[in-house]
């Protein structure tokens, strides 16, 4: 009480002010036409901000959900396009229904990446779908630009990606329009080069050509575009080309990832080993 | 029709003399609430509610301030009612001067009601400023001689 008498002797005055100034500021504005317009414009104003930057902070909340929503609508519509594609390819342009389970020969899920490696000689990434989400051992890996890689080790809630920045990694890959095929491998410096090999050498390219999957794997599906032809030349006595492919696809700076699911890829194994 | 230019602004402005003859003693708060009573009176002939009686609490406030600058050497002699003759025509100038820039920038300002119009603001202050103090000084000078 002491404290509060103190207070009110040392501040008194500005008390005094500011509670006098805040009636005469509620008659102006109520009985002034002037001043009730111009009070009533600004208000608008700043309230309109005020609801203008809750929106933003609540929607950037809300953009994780909508980001996984994004994503599963992403993987359903890359899965049409990809079915669609593979379909054409081997049966001529038929009308094609995803619903149609005899024609879906790939499924997508999406998947977060949540730890990579990009300068070592063998890159891994790990994402956060695991047995739980039907992830199995020898799945493919894209993105929205391209292929990632294959996945190689899976528990309960994760998966261990090997990226086609490994030594080991083998991918098929077909010259647009014209089919030739060649293995795709990384030589190991450039994070946006890799190395087409086994191209015959009457293969007729140039520079600029889009690389694509070739299909020939039980893995990708025919028709992901990986990147352009950078480079080319013929070593001296070799029979195949050897190719810089530029990627479309940035490993360093991904985030979201697409798990493929070939429907066939046992069946196609288990024959073709079978074959050996 | 004389064009009087920057001066065709001003109005000029007697009733703060009241809140500036005021006793030195009085304390602030009292002084406070005493203007804005006379504020409302003010504003019940402009038939503009409030904004008088705003700017005279706010000025009533800031008297204070204006008579630290203002005192001279010897302090005030806190008995004695303001006298023109005792402080001298210069001071009573400077008084007025100080005193209704405050008074006249935050009347404008609150009429107004926008920084839009700054430039009307700082004239009509500055043309009103001239008027008002000249009319003022005049005005103390007719009604109490002997002071």
């Amino acid at each position: 009480m002491r404290n509060l008498l103190l207070l009110i002797a040392k501040y008194g005055s500005t008390i005094t002010l500011l509670f006098l100034e805040v009636i005469c500021f509620y008659i102006i504005i109520n009985y002034n036409q002037s001043q009730k317009e111009i009070w009533g414009h600004s208000a608008g104003l700043f309230s309109g901000y005020v609801n203008n930057q809750v929106q933003d902070a609540s929607d950037y909340f809300k953009l994780q959900s909508l980001n996984d929503s994004l994503l599963v609508e992403n993987s359903k519509l890359l899965s049409t396009i990809i079915n669609y594609r593979v379909n054409s390819k081997e049966n001529g342009f038929r009308i094609f229904e995803t619903q149609d389970s005899s024609l879906l020969k790939y499924t997508f899920a999406p998947a977060r990446i949540i730890n990579k490696t990009i300068n070592l000689r063998n890159n891994h990434i790990t994402i956060n779908k695991g047995i739980k989400d039907s992830v199995t051992v020898g799945m493919g890996v894209v993105s929205k630009n391209g292929i990632v890689g294959i996945v190689k080790n899976v528990s309960e809630n994760y998966a261990v990606v090997m990226t086609i920045l490994h030594h080991q990694s083998k991918i098929s890959a077909a010259i647009k329009n014209n089919d030739f095929h060649g293995t795709l491998v990384w030589p190991g410096e450039d994070t946006r080069i890799m190395n087409l090999m086994t191209l015959p050498r009457h293969a007729e390219i140039t520079r600029g050509d889009t690389i694509l999957t070739s299909g020939y794997s039980t893995i990708f599906p025919y028709g992901i575009e990986i990147g352009t032809i950078k480079d080319f030349k013929i070593e001296g006595g070799e029979d195949s080309f050897s190719i810089d492919v530029e990627l479309f696809n940035d490993l360093a700076k991904m985030t979201h990832v697409y798990l493929v699911k070939n429907i066939g890829q046992v069946e196609q194994e288990v024959l073709e080993i079978d074959n050996e | 029709m004389i064009d009087l230019g920057f001066l065709s602004y001003g109005h000029f402005f007697i009733y703060p003399l009241w809140i500036m003859l005021l006793p030195f003693k009085l304390p602030r708060p009292i002084l406070m609430v005493l203007a804005f009573i006379m504020g409302l009176i003010v504003d019940m002939f402009y038939d503009s509610p409030g904004v008088h009686a705003a700017t005279l609490v706010f000025t009533a406030y800031a008297r204070e301030f204006v008579l630290r600058i203002l005192e001279p050497e010897i302090g005030f002699d806190l008995d004695q009612p303001f006298s023109l003759k005792r402080l001298g025509i210069v001071w009573y100038i400077a008084y007025a001067a100080l005193f209704l820039i405050i008074h006249l920038f935050v009347y404008f300002s609150i009429e107004v009601f926008s920084y839009v119009y700054f430039y009307e603001i700082m004239m009509s202050t500055i043309s009103s400023l001239i008027f008002s103090v000249f009319i003022i000084v005049i005005f103390v000078m007719i009604s109490n001689p002997k002071y």
